[in-house]
C-alpha cells in the first residue's frame, strides 16, 4: 500500500501547494493542476508539461483488434480519468467535489461528464506511461491518494473521430451501456465494448489478462484471500473487465441487464430499463439497437453449459449476430459486402471488416459469411490459444487441466523417471541417437520403445542428419536389434535388388512384353506416375524447377523439361508399380514418397523406406476403398464416443460419413501441414507408440479443435467440407500433437470405464481382441518389450485387416453403437474403436491385397 | 417467391486424371492457370456468381479426384446435380475412350428424374498442345455428342483460358434451366439441392 508514495521518474510526486505554476497548455480546458485544490494529496505528473488530467483507475495489456491477425493487434491502456469539471467544451455542469469516497447521492450528472472512460495505445503515452503503470499496479480499491496527472486524452463521443489511433476518451455520461464478455481459459480474451447514447459503439477492448501484471497480482491476492479467484461482477475468473465494471460502479449508476446478463447500462433512466425489460420478439426498434451495438438481440442463452463455455458464442455479440443473420437472408457476395461497408447503421468495425480485402477475397470464392464467419472466429479463438501456452499457472488452472485431457496427459508425464519433461521434448540430435548404439558393433543398447517414445515426444532434429538413419528403422528396412555390419550388408542387398526391379520395368516398357491389357495398364501407369510427379510438392525447392531436357520427346512434360529429382520419383515409383504389382500405382502414393525422398535423397535407400510406408499404408488405396471405408467409419465411431454433442451436430449435416476427412486419410495429412511439420508428424506416427493407429487421433484432434466452429456456424455438409478443406496449412502441429495424445488417453479411459461398468456379457470379438491396456500399462515395460504386442495386439491388427474385407458386416456394429449412444443406452466399444488401442502395425494380408488391389496381377 | 429465391446450381465435373479438371475450373473461377496444382485427393469446390441473362446465380463447381477407384466414396455428391460436365485430354485416347463411363456412372448415381434430358456438357481441353500430339479430332468428339442428344461440346485450354469463360456460360445456362425445370415438377420437391444461403430460417442460435 505504501508503495505508490515513493517518488519515481520522470515524474515526480509533489505537494501540489508547492508546485509552482506550470507553463499555459493548449488544451486549456483541461484540469489544470495548478488551480486544482488538491488539499492532502500530493500529485503524480509528467515533469514537462503542468496539465494533466487525473488518471483514477487504470489497466494496462488492454488491446484493440483491429483485424483478425494477432500481429495488427494494438496494446494499451483502459483507464478511468477526471478531468476538472465544468471545463470541456462539450457538456457544462457545475462543478462538484471530486468523487472519491463521496457519497452516491446528487452528484451524477455532474460527475458522469467530468470522468471519461479511456483507452489509450501504450505507443502514444511517451513519459506518462510510467504514471499508467503505476496506478495499474496499485493494489487499493480506491484511486491513488496522490492525484497521478497524465495528459489528456482526446474526447470523443462517437467512435468515428477516433478513427484512426483507437484512442478514445468518452464521458460517462454519454456512456449508454457497456456490454461484457468475460474470458474463457484457453479460448478467449474477455473483452468489454463501450456503447454511446448516440449509438456509437467503440472497439472491443480485449484484456490479455496474462500479459497484464496487475490482474495476475489481483487474481493471486483474491486467491490468498478467498481460495478462489471467482469475481463478483461478470462471473467466472476474475478478470480484467470486472475491475472496470467495479470502478464505474463507484461513481455511476451500473445496471445490469436483466435480459442481457453481458450488457451493463450505465446510469440507466426509465426508458432504458423499460425497453431492456421488453424481451420476447424483436421489434423494430431492438433491430435498430441490434444494428448499433446497443445489446444482443438474441434469446436467452440455452443455459451455459459452463461458465464462460460461451466462447464462439460471444464474438463480440451484437455485430456477430447481425452477420449471421445477414448470412441466413443472402449469400454473401463482394457487392453485399460493399454495401455492407457503406450502410452507416452497422457498427464501424464491422464496416471495416468488411473493407478487409481478405473478406473480399474470401466471398469471391466462396459465398457464404457463415464459413468466413467462422473462419474468423476461429482465428480470434486461435489467438486466445496463445494466449493459454503463455499462461500463468494459478491453482484452479492446475485443477482444471488436471481434469482435462491435455493435463492428464502432463500429470502422468511427469512422474515418470529419467528425462524432464521438457528435455523429452526436444528433438533427438545425431549425437543422442548415436549414443543409442554400441559404438563398435553398432547394436542398439536402448529397448526400441524407450528410442521409440523419444521419437514420438520429440521428433528427430531436422538438420543435423539423425532422421536418414532413424527413418529406416522406423519403417523397417533395418532391424532394431541389427549390427552395423548387418545393416551394411542388409543395404547392399537392398540395393542390388533396387536395380534388379528397376530393371525389369524397364525391359517390359522396351520389349512390349506380356498381353495386351498389361502392357495398356503399363503404359496409363507411366502416364498417371509422370502427370503426378510433375504435380507433387513442386514447392520444394528439391522438386522445384525443370533444368535438364526430359527424356522421352513423346512425353507431355517433354516441352517443359524436369530435373533429375522429379525423375528419380518417376522411377522410384514405376519399380513400386512393379515390386508390388498386385496393388500398383494409386494416386496420393506420389505425395507419400516425396519426404521419404527429401529426406534420404538417395534412391535406393529411399524406395525401401517407401515399401514400409506403404506397408501401413496400402489399405488406402484397395481398388474397393475398403480400407478408407473402414477408417473413417472408425473415426464416425471415435466421435460418437468422444463427442457425441459434435457426432449429433454432423449427423443433421448428413456429414457422419466423415468424407471430410478422406483427404486426410488417405494421405496421413500431407495436403494439411507444412513439408517440415510432415516429417515431424510421420516420424511420431511410424513408431506406434500409444497406438499403431494414432494418425486417428490426430484426425480427431483437428476435428476437436475447430468442433466449437462447426457446431455454431456450419449449417450443411458442403460447409463442413470447405471449411476442413480449408484448414489446410493453418494447423498448429504442436498443439495438435500435445491434443491427440490427450484424446488417446480419454479413449483409453472411456474404453475402460465403460468395459468395467458394463454388466453385459463381452461382445464375443473381444475374445480375440487384447485387452485395453491400463493406463499404468502404458508405459514400457521394463523389458521394454511392446506392452501388448506379441501377446494379444497381433489379434487386434487382424481384426482391423480382416475388417477391411468385411467391411459391410462392420457397417452393421457401427449402427448398433449409433444407436446406442443417442439414447444414452448402454455402449458398445465396437471391434473398429478397440483396435485403436493396438500398436501392432494393421498390414494386409497379400491375398487381400491381391484379392482388392486392382493392380494388373489381380 | 420462387423467382426471388436465391439460386444454387450444383455442377459435377468428371473425366480421368489429368485431363485438367482442377485446371479448368481455377481458370473460370479464379482467371489462372498453374502448373503446380495438386492431384485432387478426395473432393473439394468452388463457386462462382454469375448472371445468366438477367439472374444471379450461384454455381457451385465440385471436382473429384480422377483416378476410377477414387469415385466409389465421391457419388455422395452427384446427388441433386442441375448439370454434368465431362472432361477429356484431346492428346489422351483413354481419356476419350472413358467418356461413355464416366457418363453412365454418373446417371446411375446421381439418378436424375429423366436422364435422357439431363444437361451434359463435353469439354475436350489442352488444345493449346501441338497439333502432333493431338489423338482426338474435333469431329470425332462431335460425333460423340451427337450420338448422346445432342451435348453441347468446347475445345479448351485451361492453361491458355481459351473458350473457357464460353463454355462455362452454357454449362451454367443449361444448369439453371435444368433447375427450374426440376423446381416446377410437384412430385420431386427433394431434388432441389442443398442451398448454402437457404432462405431465411430465422435465428436459432
Ligand atoms: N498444356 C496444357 N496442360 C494442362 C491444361 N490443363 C491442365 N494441364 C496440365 O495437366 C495436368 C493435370 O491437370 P489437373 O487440372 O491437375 O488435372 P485433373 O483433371 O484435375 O486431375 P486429377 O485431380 O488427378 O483428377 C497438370 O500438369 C496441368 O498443368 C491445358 O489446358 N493445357
Ligand atoms: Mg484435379
Amino acid at each position: 500500500m505504501a508503495s505508490h508514495q515513493e517518488p519515481f521518474t520522470p515524474g515526480g510526486v509533489e505537494d501540489a501547494s508547492r508546485d509552482p505554476p506550470s507553463p499555459a497548455s493548449p488544451t486549456a480546458s483541461f484540469y489544470d493542476m495548478s488551480d486544482d485544490e488538491e488539499g492532502e494529496y500530493s500529485t503524480i505528473r509528467p515533469s514537462k508539461t503542468g496539465k494533466g488530467v487525473k488518471l483514477l483507475y487504470t489497466k494496462s495489456k488492454v488491446y484493440v483488434h483491429p483485424t483478425p491477425s494477432a500481429k495488427d493487434n494494438i496494446p494499451g491502456y483502459v483507464a478511468l480519468i477526471q478531468q476538472k469539471p465544468g471545463r470541456t467544451d462539450s457538456i457544462s455542469s457545475p462543478p462538484t467535489s471530486p468523487g472519491v469516497g463521496s457519497s452516491l447521492g446528487g452528484r451524477r450528472s455532474a460527475e458522469t461528464s467530468s470522468l471519461l472512460l479511456a483507452w489509450v495505445p501504450e505507443s502514444s503515452l511517451g513519459a506518462a506511461s510510467e504514471i499508467y503503470s503505476k496506478v495499474d499496479m496499485f493494489e487499493s480499491d480506491s484511486p491513488p491518494k496522490q492525484s497521478c496527472l497524465v495528459p489528456p486524452p482526446p474526447i470523443t463521443t462517437t467512435h468515428s473521430s477516433s478513427l484512426g489511433t483507437y484512442a478514445f476518451a468518452v464521458p460517462l455520461s454519454e456512456v449508454f451501456s457497456v456490454m461484457v464478455r468475460p474470458p474463457n481459459t484457453g479460448w478467449w480474451f474477455g473483452s468489454i465494448i463501450i456503447n454511446t447514447r448516440g449509438g456509437d459503439s467503440f472497439p472491443p477492448l480485449f484484456f490479455h489478462d496474462s500479459e497484464c501484471q496487475s490482474t495476475i497480482a489481483q487474481r493471486r491476492r483474491l486467491q490468498r484471500e478467498n481460495f478462489s479467484i471467482g469475481a463478483a461482477e461478470t462471473g467466472g475468473v476474475f478478470w480484467g473487465g470486472d475491475q472496470v465494471i467495479s470502478w464505474l460502479k463507484k461513481y455511476v449508476n451500473v445496471e445490469r441487464s436483466g435480459q442481457e446478463p453481458s450488457v451493463f447500462l450505465i446510469e440507466p433512466n426509465e426508458a432504458d430499463k423499460v425497453s431492456f425489460g421488453s424481451g420476447g420478439k424483436p421489434t423494430p426498434d431492438k433491430v435498430k439497437n441490434v444494428l448499433q451495438g446497443k445489446h444482443r438481440d438474441e434469446p436467452m442463452q440455452k443455459k451455459p453449459q459452463n461458465p464462460g463455455d460461451a466462447v464462439t458464442k460471444a464474438l463480440t455479440q451484437a455485430r456477430w449476430n447481425f452477420l449471421e443473420k445477414m448470412a441466413q437472408v443472402t449469400t454473401f457476395t463482394r457487392r453485399t459486402a460493399q454495401n455492407l461497408a457503406e450502410n452507416k447503421n452497422i457498427p464501424p468495425q464491422v464496416r471495416r471488416l468488411m473493407q478487409d480485402p481478405q473478406v473480399q477475397t474470401v466471398s469471391d470464392e466462396f459465398d457464404s459469411a457463415r464459413l468466413y464467419l467462422a473462419r474468423w472466429a476461429m482465428g480470434i479463438a486461435e489467438q486466445s490459444e496463445k494466449e493459454r501456452s503463455q499462461r500463468i499457472w494459478t491453482a484452479k488452472d492446475v485443477l482444471e487441466m488436471e481434469e482435462s485431457e491435455v493435463g492428464e496427459f502432463e500429470v502422468l508425464d511427469m512422474d515418470s523417471q529419467g528425462l524432464s519433461l521438457a528435455d523429452r521434448r526436444k528433438p533427438v540430435t545425431l549425437k543422442e541417437w548415436n549414443s543409442y548404439f554400441n559404438s563398435a558393433t553398432g547394436r542398439l543398447e536402448r529397448t526400441p520403445d524407450e528410442v521409440k517414445e523419444r521419437i514420438f515426444l520429440g521428433g528427430l532434429h531436422e538438420e543435423d542428419g539423425a532422421r536418414k538413419e532413424a527413418w529406416l528403422f522406423l519403417l523397417g528396412v533395418y532391424e532394431w536389434d541389427s549390427t552395423k555390419e548387418e545393416r551394411h550388408a542388409k543395404m547392399n542387398s537392398l540395393r542390388d535388388e533396387y536395380i534388379r526391379l528397376k530393371g525389369a520395368w524397364w525391359e517390359r516398357m522396351v520389349d512390349e512384353q506380356g498381353t495386351l491389357e498389361e502392357r495398356e495398364w503399363w503404359k496409363e501407369q507411366k502416364m498417371r506416375i509422370e502427370k503426378d510427379v510433375h504435380r507433387t510438392d513442386r514447392h520444394i525447392p528439391l522438386f522445384a524447377g525443370e533444368d535438364i531436357p526430359h527424356p522421352d520427346p513423346d512425353s507431355p512434360f517433354a516441352e517443359a523439361g524436369t530435373n533429375v529429382h522429379l525423375e528419380q520419383m518417376k522411377d522410384m515409383l514405376l519399380t513400386y508399380n512393379e515390386y508390388n504389382r498386385d496393388l500398383g500405382y494409386v494416386q496420393g502414393m506420389s505425395d507419400l514418397l516425396a519426404p521419404i525422398y527429401a529426406v534420404e535423397q538417395d534412391d535406393a535407400v529411399a524406395f525401401w523406406g517407401f515399401v514400409g510406408f506403404m506397408e501401413r499404408m496400402e489399405r488406402n488405396f484397395l481398388r474397393d476403398q475398403s480400407g478408407m471405408r473402414l477408417q473413417l467409419l472408425t473415426l464416425d465411431h471415435l466421435c460418437q464416443l468422444l463427442d457425441p454433442q459434435l457426432y449429433d451436430h454432423l449427423q443433421k449435416l448428413d456429414s457422419t460419413n466423415f468424407f471430410f476427412f478422406f483427404r486426410m486419410l488417405l494421405v496421413w495429412f500431407k495436403r494439411e501441414f507444412s513439408f517440415p511439420d510432415i516429417l515431424r508428424l510421420y516420424e511420431g506416427l511410424w513408431t506406434d507408440f500409444l497406438s499403431a493407429n494414432f494418425h486417428m487421433f490426430i484426425a480427431m484432434a483437428i476435428l476437436e479443435k475447430h468442433r466449437n466452429v462447426i457446431l455454431e456456424h456450419l449449417k450443411g455438409f458442403d460447409e463442413v467440407l470447405k471449411y476442413v478443406n480449408e484448414l489446410s496449412g493453418t494447423i498448429d502441429l504442436q498443439s495438435t500433437l500435445v491434443r491427440a495424445e490427450g484424446l488417446f488417453r480419454r479413449f483409453q479411459r472411456v474404453v475402460e470405464a465403460i468395459d468395467k461398468k458394463s454388466n453385459f456379457p463381452a461382445p464375443t470379438v473381444r475374445q480375440r481382441l487384447p485387452q485395453p491396456p491400463s493406463p499404468s500399462a502404458a508405459k514400457p515395460g521394463a523389458d521394454g518389450r511392446p506392452r501388448q504386442g506379441s501377446s494379444g495386439g497381433g489379434a487386434g491388427a487382424a481384426a482391423s485387416a480382416s475388417a477391411s474385407s468385411s467391411g459391410r458386416a462392420r457397417m452393421t456394429t457401427g449402427d448398433h453403437v449409433a444407436a446406442g449412444v443417442g439414447a444414452q443406452k448402454e455402449r458398445v466399444i465396437s471391434p473398429e474403436l478397440r483396435a485403436l488401442l493396438s500398436r501392432e502395425l494393421p498390414k494386409l494380408d497379400k491375398t487381400e491385397v491381391r484379392a482388392h488391389g486392382g493392380g494388373v496381377a489381380s | 417467391m420462387s423467382s426471388r429465391k436465391k439460386i444454387l446450381l450444383k455442377v459435377i465435373i468428371l473425366g480421368d486424371s489429368g485431363v485438367g479438371k482442377t485446371s479448368l475450373m481455377n481458370q473460370y473461377v479464379n482467371k489462372k492457370f498453374s502448373a503446380s496444382y495438386k492431384a485432387t485427393i478426395g473432393a473439394d469446390f468452388l463457386t462462382k456468381e454469375v448472371l445468366v441473362d438477367d439472374r444471379l446465380v450461384t454455381m457451385q463447381l465440385w471436382d473429384t479426384a480422377g483416378q476410377e477407384r477414387f469415385q466409389s466414396l465421391g457419388v455422395a455428391f452427384y446427388r441433386g446435380a442441375d448439370c454434368c460436365v465431362l472432361v477429356y485430354d484431346v492428346n489422351n485416347a483413354k481419356s476419350f475412350d472413358t467418356l461413355d463411363s464416366w457418363r453412365d456412372e454418373f446417371l446411375i448415381q446421381a439418378s436424375p428424374m429423366d436422364p435422357e434430358s439431363f444437361p451434359f456438357v463435353v469439354l475436350g481441353n489442352k488444345v493449346d498442345v501441338g497439333d502432333d500430339k493431338r489423338v482426338i479430332t474435333s469431329k470425332r468428339a462431335q460425333a460423340w455428342c451427337q450420338a448422346k442428344g445432342g451435348v453441347p461440346y468446347f475445345e479448351t485450354s485451361a492453361k491458355e483460358g481459351s473458350n473457357v469463360e464460353q463454355a462455362f456460360e452454357v454449362i451454367a445456362r443449361n444448369a439453371l434451366a435444368q433447375e427450374e425445370s426440376q423446381d416446377f415438377n410437384p412430385d420431386f420437391p427433394e431434388t432441389i439441392p442443398i442451398n448454402i444461403g437457404e432462405q431465411n430460417q430465422g435465428c436459432s442460435c
